[in-house]
């Protein structure tokens, strides 16, 4: 039992991150219908522009103000480099067929993964001096890393941040309307390409936090690009289209991964951790083929 | 998308409308390019062309025959998928398995029966698996679908592979075949042979091609075109969706067992990082590349994939050796070309999709209605 209870709290930690990257991916699809492959390489490309920002401010300042300010530099970056990639490339996609704007995604992956190894090159770094001791916490009787104990709570935060954004401002409202109707946004006066753009800012501030904390886990090498992948079982489980879906769904998605990890590893040793929410994913569609809380698409001849 | 006959070729029987090739300079201009396939093997021994050009021509083949799934299953079937590299990998690991470790008897190893029997059966085992991971597409389309092609993938090649079936002969994950093991006939087919290889991989090209050419124009042809435009119109119009789409997805499994199963010749190893992901998404790329939904198409988008990669390496090989006096700190260039030949793979894809999405079959044929309709040439968009 506390064996399990572990596995559970660990879970739900893990599974915190990807439901803020999975945050991301669903506001680029439910503003702007695009359906987006890259993100394990925005997660990747975030991990490694805040460790690069760390090594510099760590030899300036302490090291929780070093990390928080990479930290900050990272969401600056990203917010660029998605508004740059929403302008060049995504922006003349817009009304393509799905395949063709898919298809662009997974050329944009091409080129960030290559971009990325040319620059930092294949190795694994970690980020040096460690930002969480090794000295695990004490939850509720059981041990808990401080690394993802404080991923969770940035990850929360964040959430928490990007949804009230997305609910109470101006901005938030806007892009609300145009995931709603985009027609009857554009006629009501809202910007639709400004709204593509801030969408993209958006997922590529959550991707490049949530890669800088993953990083932290395990260091940073091409399979942080292969957990962020993990965001697409974790978006179609909750349902391409919704918020809270993004956000169980990465919670359940981090449970089951981890689960599956201490249960199942001794029956399928090997990357059984990896792919079984893959697995999951496909059992799961032929029982709920839009997700838990997906939009049902009523289709007509 | 039938390009338009030379002014004044007419035909006088429906027989003669449907031929494959249906005027003179249409059968010389085929005829010609088999002779041209044909006489590469004793073009590369040119001095001034270089050996390696056979290996260029019988990768170019192999992304043909694996990408020929991927048509069947985007361009004609409209089911889309990401995860194809998975049924060429059982393919070869089928073929590999079957070729080592079946006691064959001594007349089938000696006629070389061997092996074109593993072929068959890899093409049949890759198109079960492949039906296995099409089963959802009776229920979901669209995103959801490409979701349970890419499980495909994951599920196939990193785990089932690599954990459990590369063990097999505990040889490690790389398995290696002998030289001389695999034989077509009385020839032996392995890396000390291109020119073996490169023939090998042009008959059966050209055999897949015929049968996707016949199959795209039969009644099944035409029953997954009716589910690509439309599969509820489809539907109502008496077409039995479900298992159309499966035959579509034991097809193009099939193609990628035949894919996979010839490429071990060409590598005489198998190891899963052959069939990654990467693959998959290089396949719809080639696809796209060079037009979705036609078979030239295909034939355009792997000569240019291959092509780009090969002149990319030649340019950053001939660029970092002629710099490298001048500018030795330009050495980490050479170790980092598969990157930027995956950079330039992406910017490639990009720039099609935005600029040329009909890609380079639609250029074809634009450039053939210009000569057939010359001196009355119109080339602009549409039929």
């Amino acid at each position: 039992m506390e064996f399990f209870l572990q596995l559970l709290v660990t879970g739900v930690m893990l599974g915190s991150i990807y439901a803020l990257v999975a945050l991301g991916w669903v506001l680029i699809y439910k503003c702007s219908g695009v359906l987006n492959l890259a993100m394990g390489e925005l997660t990747m490309i975030g991990g490694y522009v805040c460790l690069s920002l760390y090594i510099r401010f760590s030899t300036m300042m302490s090291i929780e103000s070093a990390f928080l300010l990479s930290v900050v530099g990272t969401l600056f970056v990203g917010l660029c480099l998605g508004l740059i990639t929403e302008r060049l490339f995504l922006r003349k996609m817009i009304g393509e067929p799905i395949l063709a704007v898919i298809m662009v995604t997974v050329g944009l992956s091409f080129f960030f993964k290559g971009m990325v190894f040319i620059i930092w090159d294949t190795d694994t770094q970690v980020f040096l001096p460690r930002v969480f001791p090794i000295e695990p916490y004490e939850v509720w009787g059981m041990a808990v890393g401080q690394v993802y104990f404080w991923s969770f709570i940035a990850a929360m935060v964040l959430m928490t941040v990007f949804v009230s954004f997305f609910k109470y401002t101006r901005w938030g409202l806007s892009m609300q309307a145009c995931a709603d109707d985009e027609m009857a946004a554009l006629s009501l006066g809202v910007s639709a390409k400004f709204v593509y753009a801030l969408a993209w800012g958006i997922a590529f501030m959550a991707a490049g936090v949530g890669g800088s904390l993953l990083g932290n886990i395990n260091g940073l090498n091409y399979s942080v690009s292969l957990l962020g992948l993990l965001v697409l079982p974790v978006v179609v489980f909750g349902g391409l289209n919704s918020i809270p879906g993004a956000i169980v769904g990465g919670l359940v998605i981090g449970i089951l991964q981890n689960l599956s990890g201490g249960y199942l590893d001794q029956f399928f040793p090997g990357g059984i951790k990896e792919i079984f929410p893959f697995i999951f994913m496909v059992f799961f569609l032929l029982f709920k083929p839009f997700g838990l809380w997906g939009w049902e698409r009523i289709e007509r001849v | 998308m039938s390009s338009y006959l030379p002014c004044g070729t007419y035909h006088e029987s429906y027989r003669d409308e449907q031929k494959w090739w249906r005027t003179p300079f249409i059968k010389g201009k085929m005829g010609l390019m088999v002779i041209l396939a044909l006489s590469l093997p004793l073009l590369v021994r040119l001095d001034w062309v270089g050996g390696e050009w056979l290996s260029v021509a019988y990768t170019m083949n192999y992304y043909i025959l694996a990408a020929l799934g991927v048509q069947l299953l985007i361009g004609y079937c409209g089911q889309i998928t990401l995860g194809h590299a998975a049924f060429v990998a059982v393919g070869a690991y089928c073929s590999t398995y079957m070729v080592l470790f079946i006691p064959w008897p001594a007349f089938m190893v000696d006629y070389g029966l061997a092996y074109p029997l593993s072929i068959v059966c890899a093409g049949i085992l890759a198109g079960l698996w492949s039906v296995l991971f099409g089963l959802p597409s009776a229920r979901v389309k669209g995103f959801y679908l490409i979701m349970t092609t890419m499980a495909a993938q994951w599920i196939t090649v990193p785990l089932v592979i690599t954990q459990y079936v590369s063990q097999i002969g505990g040889r490690g994950v790389a398995l290696s075949i002998p030289p001389g093991t695999i034989k077509v006939g009385p020839w032996v087919i392995d890396p000390s042979n291109d020119e073996g290889i490169y023939l090998f991989s042009l008959v059966l090209v050209a055999l897949c091609l015929l049968a996707m050419g016949n199959i795209a124009r039969s009644k099944l042809g035409r029953a997954w075109v009716a589910i690509r435009d439309n599969d509820i119109a489809a539907e109502t119009m008496g077409v039995n969706i479900v298992s159309y789409k499966l035959l579509a997805f034991f097809v193009a499994g099939f193609f990628a067992g035949i894919a996979g199963a010839f490429y071990i010749s060409a590598l005489s190893f198998v190891s899963p990082e052959h069939y990654e992901w990467f693959y998959s998404l290089l396949w719809v790329g080639i696809i796209l590349i060079g037009g979705v939904g036609s078979i030239q198409g295909l034939v355009f988008g792997s000569a240019f994939v291959v092509l780009v990669f090969k002149l990319l390496e030649m340019g950053v090989l001939g660029l970092s050796s002629g710099l490298m006096d001048s500018y030795p700190e330009l050495g980490w260039v050479t170790t980092k070309i598969i990157f930027f030949k995956e950079s330039a793979f992406g910017l490639a894809i990009i720039f099609f999709l935005i600029y040329e999405p009909n890609g380079l079959a639609y250029r074809y044929w634009q450039l053939k209605n210009y000569f057939n309709l010359w001196p009355f040439s119109y080339t602009g968009k549409g039929a």
